[in-house]
């Protein structure tokens, strides 16, 4: 058995992981409640937007534009939301798990691949790959993504597509469901899509300046930029949720832990001071003789 | 008229207006109550809002976008904007240095790319920091 010094010494170290794991605890749930509250925000957004595209496309304009083509998939463009630190659980593994299968999907049927990578976690495994190219890496997102990463990321994708350098653009995101389910999933971004929207009144009536083609073009880009987006606050969402529920864990192993040890320690303790009673009585016993 | 400036990160600003000027890739346009239904794309520049009929320059509000598309339906216009920042919310310091960066960053630019990239912060941050002047001429207390 452990001396009980080394035992105390055990302890202490357990109980100040447990006080650093209980501090990361804290700082994920708050900040978990904030990006919770963002995934909600784009709803406004994306609905007027949706509304706009299912009556222009009744008119027959998304036929003519080209981010709206469908073409024999040859090239596909990965774009992959990660973590920039681990300590989240299975956030980011479940992430590149998804990213693998895709990946072997496009192995399997030909497909070129190209990828581009958000999150430190991300970045750092695909440049390790082989079978896919790099095109852009973005790390150390701002909370609020509203800036210029989410940008860049719009622009790449969408000139890529009208190039024909790629047929298809998916992004592989984590979904965030609940604060208790998150799923890894893939979603197509290009060739652009849109939810059919009950078209209002208005919307039909109104007059477009300057032209049907021109406003289709503003409002299709800003779609596409606001599920990019979308996915970017899921992400968000998602780790901070992961990782609150892996410190909680963390935190009550510790306890558990330190709990045990404890116990073994008072054991030790115990142990030692009936080996001394034993010692002295012996001891005493033998004077007498 | 409802004014409402939705940003994707949720809405911006929210409330009733007498006029607001816009500006649209075809040039500014001031919008009263009644408006013909018109949908239309915004370009980066300065939203001007003015509360009451009667309300005068120094009450007027602005706000800073860098594009969006405009909606409008009788008594009320909904901007998409991509960002909007009050005049109040802009200090002029951080943006003049940011502006002055991104100058730097044009000026140093070696590819088409980096160059498209800092002209469109170079724009963005002009109009951020005209919409503070306006603010603090017009808001001086």
């Amino acid at each position: 058995m452990a001396s009980t010094r080394q035992l105390k010494g055990r302890i202490r170290s357990v109980k100040s992981t447990k006080q650093i794991t209980k501090a990361m605890q804290m700082v994920a749930a708050s900040k978990m409640r904030r990006a919770q509250d963002a995934t909600k925000a784009t709803s406004d957004y994306t609905r007027t937007a949706n509304e706009l595209l299912t009556y222009l496309s009744s008119q027959g304009a998304t036929k003519q534009h080209p981010l709206f083509e469908k073409r024999v998939v040859k090239g596909r463009l990965l774009i992959v939301i990660a973590a920039d630190k681990g300590l989240a659980g299975a956030y980011n593994a479940n992430i590149l798990k998804e990213y693998i299968r895709a990946l072997r999907e496009d192995d399997a049927e030909g497909i070129r691949n190209e990828t581009i990578a958000v999150g430190r976690k991300a970045s750092q495994f695909v440049t390790r790959l082989k079978d896919t190219e790099l095109c852009g890496t973005y790390t150390d997102i701002p909370d609020d993504p509203e800036g210029a990463e989410f940008y860049a990321i719009l622009t790449t994708a969408c000139a890529m597509f009208e190039e024909g350098k790629i047929d298809a653009a998916d992004i592989i995101y984590t979904k965030f469901v609940s604060s208790m389910t998150q799923v890894a999933v893939t979603e197509r971004i290009l060739p652009a899509g849109f939810v059919k929207t009950e078209v209002t009144e208005f919307v039909r009536d109104a007059v477009y300046e300057p032209s049907v083609e021109v406003v289709l073009e503003g409002v299709v880009r800003r779609l596409v930029g606001s599920k990019i987006f979308q996915a970017l606050l899921d992400a968000r969402a998602s780790e901070h949720s992961m990782r609150m529920l892996a410190m909680k864990n963390a935190t009550d192993n510790a306890s558990e832990l330190a709990e045990d040890l404890t116990l073994e320690m008072n054991k030790a303790r115990q142990a030692a001071i009936t080996q001394e009673l034993a010692e002295i009585s012996g001891g005493a016993e033998a004077m007498k003789g | 008229m409802q004014l409402q400036l939705v940003t994707l990160s949720g809405s911006k600003f929210d409330e009733d207006v007498y006029e607001v000027i816009i500006p649209t890739i075809d040039g500014e346009i001031g919008v009263f109550p009644g408006h013909e239904p018109l949908v239309t794309l915004a370009k980066g520049g300065v939203i001007q809002v003015r509360h009451k009929r009667t309300d005068p320059l120094d009450k007027l509000e602005y706000f800073a976008i860098s594009g969006g598309v405009v909606e409008i339906n009788g008594d009320h216009v909904k901007v998409l904007v991509d960002e909007a920042d009050h005049g109040q919310d802009i200090i002029e310091a951080e943006t003049q240095a940011a502006l002055d960066r991104a100058i730097k960053q044009r000026d140093e630019a070696t590819d088409q790319v980096e160059l498209e990239k800092a002209h469109q912060l170079v724009d963005r941050h002009m109009v951020r920091l005209k919409v503070a002047d306006l603010h603090r001429r017009h808001h001086r207390s």
